[in-house]
């Protein structure tokens, strides 16, 4: 059985294709204002990397909040369940998922691979990749550079406001008082795992914890959100692209 | 003032806005107005936000701007949240006519809430209606059938553009809207999710559901709370005690979370709707004060049932409808 599983995001689509329990091929895209060219694409890209045919493939299953438009899709399931379903899949015991994405933040209790409870922010940019985005523009910094400069840091300075656009007000104010920018960056970094540990509280977190989404990359998001748990997280291999092998999972089902 | 109400064509069309379900609508039908529940629109809210601040939840916000803009003789408020007490004083600070009604927080003084009704039936009569006997009986007869009705077209499929409409027009054209509506009718055996929270004037929420293939149950105020009531057995026999019939018929309706109800009035009543349901669905207007200090513990109460519960969170004009949709179908994930 081969499976497609493709998880259109806020700024990226994720293809991974699947067969017998074992990753063919993935891709990662920036998407497009266009969700149904950017699934196509997604998944020819995909599909080319694995060297197989459209008609190889016996199931595909959409997710992400643009799952809807992916018209080829033979089933569309949440991305709540499939990043539950993904980071099982690679982390058995996981119990816990926390995903980061570009526009909202998740945090899952699983367990079986069923979904037991869930708390989602959609409504605000707090906690999110777009959090880190705004402050790295603010700082004139690159969003791959983020993760390793805060890792150097010997002080994180307070981000107080949970508002994105008055919390980089706050992030221009250091910059002007001369703040060091990796200070104010890891400051940065605590402030969104600051306000995910308020969805984990709601939640109740349960060992193993991982970690997904593409902040989970972030050296920086990931040591915070550490030093709140009091213990460390597992982040897989590739953290960006768990919901889309969640789908994948689910299409062998 | 009387002037405006002999010049105007016809009596339904001179409206007399309100916000709380507590609101005696008969009265106000009775003395010839047209009762019209204002919710908040599609409309951004613009003018209002000159004259409330931005923490105040966007229903009263939402109502606000509708009543600036929109023509209205007057306005009814009943004593529920603090919200809409300063609304109150709001709406007479931007020059509307108002009138407030003490509805008791605590459920169970029904003699001094029929001399507030008696006051109300006066302030009516200042406002050019008139109140007699005969016609508040005609009144409490139409709004009873059209209840009736609500209650059986939502026992079969539960229609909120129905429940939502039929408060912003003459109660002879719901129950006309409604009969129609019964016609067509029909039971869906689904997943069933109640739905409890406060107001939700946007259908397009309520579609989410459906299309998420969950059948609906609710304790909402723009849902079942508008029709359940529990009716007093006398028969009144003048004015006086037709007022204590309303009096007694709003103090045993579906119990909202901003009155205190002997014995845990309100979480029972919850707690006895969500037994047929498969998962609870709080689905609250942020700011909303009186449904979020309940949230907890009733969550809670839910939980030890056995029910999944999800919390969503609604701000007015609804615009995040897809994230809205990803918890719903997450929900039926999880309950599947």
């Amino acid at each position: 059985m081969i499976s497609a599983g493709i998880d259109i995001g806020s700024i990226t689509a994720k293809c991974v294709i699947l067969q017998d329990h074992k990753i063919l091929a993935y891709r990662i895209l920036k998407v497009k204002p266009d969700l149904e060219e950017s699934a196509k694409e997604i998944f020819e890209e995909t599909l080319k990397l694995s060297g197989l045919k459209r008609e190889e493939i016996d199931r595909i299953v959409a997710t992400g909040y643009g799952r809807a438009r992916v018209d080829f899709a033979d089933k569309k399931i949440t991305e709540i369940t499939c990043h539950a379903i993904g980071a099982t899949f690679l982390i058995p015991e996981a119990r816990t998922v926390i995903d980061i994405g570009g526009q909202d933040s998740k945090v899952i209790a699983v367990e079986n691979g069923k979904v037991l409870d869930f708390v989602m922010n959609d409504k605000c940019a707090a906690g999110t990749g777009r959090f880190i985005e705004v402050m790295a523009n603010a700082l004139g910094l690159k969003i791959e550079q983020v993760g390793e400069l805060a890792l150097k840091a010997k002080e994180k300075l307070k981000i107080s406001s949970t508002c994105t656009v008055f919390a980089e007000s706050e992030v221009v104010s250091y910059i002007s008082a001369g703040r060091k920018v990796e200070e104010i960056i890891a400051g940065v970094c605590d402030a969104i795992a600051g306000r995910l540990m308020a969805m984990v509280a709601r939640v109740g977190v349960r060992r193993e914890v991982v970690l997904t989404g593409g902040v989970a990359k972030n050296m920086g998001v990931r040591r915070a959100i550490e030093e709140k748990l009091g213990f460390q997280v597992i982040v897989p291999e590739e953290p960006q692209i768990v919901g889309a092998l969640g789908a994948a999972v689910l299409g062998t089902k | 003032m009387e002037k405006f109400f002999k010049f105007s064509k016809f009596f339904e069309v001179v409206k007399v806005g309100y916000l709380c379900n507590y609101t005696p609508k008969e009265i106000i039908h009775s003395a010839g107005f047209l009762p019209f529940r204002v919710f908040a629109t599609d409309k951004p809210i613009e003018r209002a936000s000159a004259f409330i601040q931005s923490y105040s939840c966007s229903q009263a916000r939402g109502a606000l701007e509708c009543a600036l803009q929109d023509d209205f003789f007057a306005f009814v408020f009943t004593r529920s949240c603090d919200t809409l007490m300063r609304l109150t004083d709001i709406f007479e600070f931007v020059g509307k006519r108002v009138h407030n009604i003490e509805f008791p927080t605590k459920i169970g003084n029904v003699e001094y809430y029929v001399k507030e009704l008696k006051d109300f039936v006066k302030v009516l009569e200042s406002w050019g209606g008139e109140v007699s006997f005969e016609r508040l009986m005609e009144s409490l007869k139409l709004y009873r059938e059209l209840e009736e009705k609500l209650k059986k077209l939502f026992s079969i499929s539960p229609d909120y553009e129905t429940a939502i409409k039929v408060q912003q027009i003459d109660v002879r054209s719901a129950i006309k809207l409604v009969d129609e509506k019964l016609k067509f009718a029909k039971k869906e055996e689904k997943p069933k999710v109640l739905i409890t929270g406060s107001v939700c004037p946007y259908i397009k929420v309520y579609d989410l559901f459906k299309e998420a293939g969950f059948s609906l149950k609710d304790d909402i105020c723009t849902g079942s709370r508008f029709f359940e009531f529990s009716y007093p057995e006398f028969e009144p026999k003048d004015l006086e005690s037709a007022l204590r019939y309303i009096a007694e018929k709003y103090f045993y309706r579906a119990p909202c979370p901003t009155k205190h109800y002997p014995g845990d009035g309100r979480f029972n009543y919850v707690l006895k709707l969500a037994e047929d349901c498969d998962a609870v669905v709080f689905l609250l207007v942020k700011f909303c004060e009186p449904h979020f200090f309940d949230y907890p513990q009733l969550k809670e109460k839910l939980e030890k049932m056995g029910k999944k519960v999800a919390l969503i969170e609604l701000e007015f004009p609804v615009v995040s409808l897809e994230q809205i949709r990803t918890r719903i179908e997450a929900l039926k994930e999880v309950i599947e």
